[in-house]
């Protein structure tokens, strides 16, 4: 079934039919969700969110865009209500995760991987300290790794927008980056 | 040497979006430049390390317990719809109030004012010389004093009689 088909059967009230377009997406928008928390469970919980909010926007999809901009671009506005809510909580789950096995490179020293996951640390808490549309643009592009144009569908805004908030984001966080390894001595010095 | 267009050039190069010509220009500024290629080496390091290295799954059966989910919010449905309506009422019933009680403010018949003697004069025709003159035109003296009993029977201030 195609998904202009299965979108029309949602808006129409099938659950099913719904649930067939969660399968296809669920990985991008937690993806997305996870790029933005740092954590599994709350990534999870974010996109089941997502979904829920979709299913009932629905009606008001016209197909100006592509359904997953469209999704994308609930998911992100999502994340952001999810943030400002969850600030603190977030910022002690992201220093709990430092050594987290799945991030660590598979051949390299332990001390190695504490070297580069403190670097990862540090540059987490950096970025979780820029203003939010620096922080929503770095995570769309460098954590996520969306295309320039999807980005722009997403965040509505013009290529020369995007352009230039993106260049002044990834300034303002190796700024903050030397600002903090300064006052660290260094340990983990880029 | 101009750092500072080299930094743009240097953002624009880590997302590949530079032709050969500005890239081979900024590799040789880079090859001169041990400032500016520190800042592409720390943007560079930077990217690397923002991007998580593995991205996990989502928890099992997401889809069924999403299916759940929505079951659980369309049972609740009916009350919600209920409690958005009765806000949106309240709302409509507020907005109709406040806009009829600014039309009986706006719109409320005034008070017909008593009109001065000179309004009166120039605009209702009262000319308290047309009056004496038609008296005074009364050939008779019994109708000219009758006329002016008349006139001013209704005038309790003035004495306005007749003496020939």
């Amino acid at each position: 079934m195609d998904e202009k088909e299965l979108i029309q059967r949602s808006q129409a009230g099938d659950g099913g039919a719904f649930g067939i377009l969660v399968e296809r997406y669920k990985g991008k928008v937690f993806s997305l969700a996870y790029g933005f928390t740092r954590d599994r469970v709350a990534a999870d919980d974010l996109a089941q969110e997502v979904f829920i909010k979709a299913y009932y926007s629905l009606p008001k999809f016209k197909g100006m865009s592509g359904f997953g901009t469209w999704l994308y671009r609930i998911a992100v506005n999502h994340a952001k209500d999810f943030l400002r809510k969850n600030r603190h909580r977030l910022r002690e789950v992201s220093i709990q995760d430092v050594g987290e096995p799945a991030l660590t490179a598979p051949n390299a020293s332990p001390e190695e991987n504490r070297v580069e996951e403190g670097r990862r640390t540090v540059i987490r808490e950096a970025l979780a300290r820029l203003p939010e549309k620096y922080r929503v643009i770095l995570t769309l592009r460098d954590i996520d790794g969306l295309s320039y144009e999807d980005i722009r569908g997403i965040l509505k805004l013009t290529p020369g927008t995007v352009d230039s908030r993106l260049h002044r984001a990834r300034r303002k966080l190796r700024e903050k980056l030397a600002g903090r390894l300064g006052r660290q001595g260094g340990e983990y010095g880029l | 040497m101009d750092c500072k267009k080299t930094e743009r050039s240097l953002l624009l190069s880590l997302d590949g979006r530079l032709s050969p010509d500005e890239s081979a220009w900024l590799q040789s500024h880079l090859g001169r430049c041990p400032s500016c290629r520190r800042k592409d080496e720390e943007y560079r390091t930077i990217i690397r390390l923002v991007r998580p290295q593995t991205v996990p799954e989502p928890l099992p059966f997401f889809k069924d317990r999403f299916l759940a989910r929505l079951r659980e919010s369309q049972q609740s449905a009916p009350s919600f719809v209920w409690v958005k309506w009765a806000h949106r009422a309240v709302a409509i019933s507020l907005a109709a109030f406040l806009l009829f009680g600014a039309g009986i403010l706006l719109f409320q018949p005034q008070e017909p004012r008593e009109l001065s003697r000179t309004e009166r004069f120039l605009l209702q025709d009262e000319n308290p010389l047309g009056e004496a003159a038609s008296i005074l035109d009364q050939k008779k003296a019994e109708d000219r004093n009758m006329m002016l009993i008349f006139a001013s029977a209704g005038d309790s201030e003035v004495s306005r009689r007749y003496r020939p």
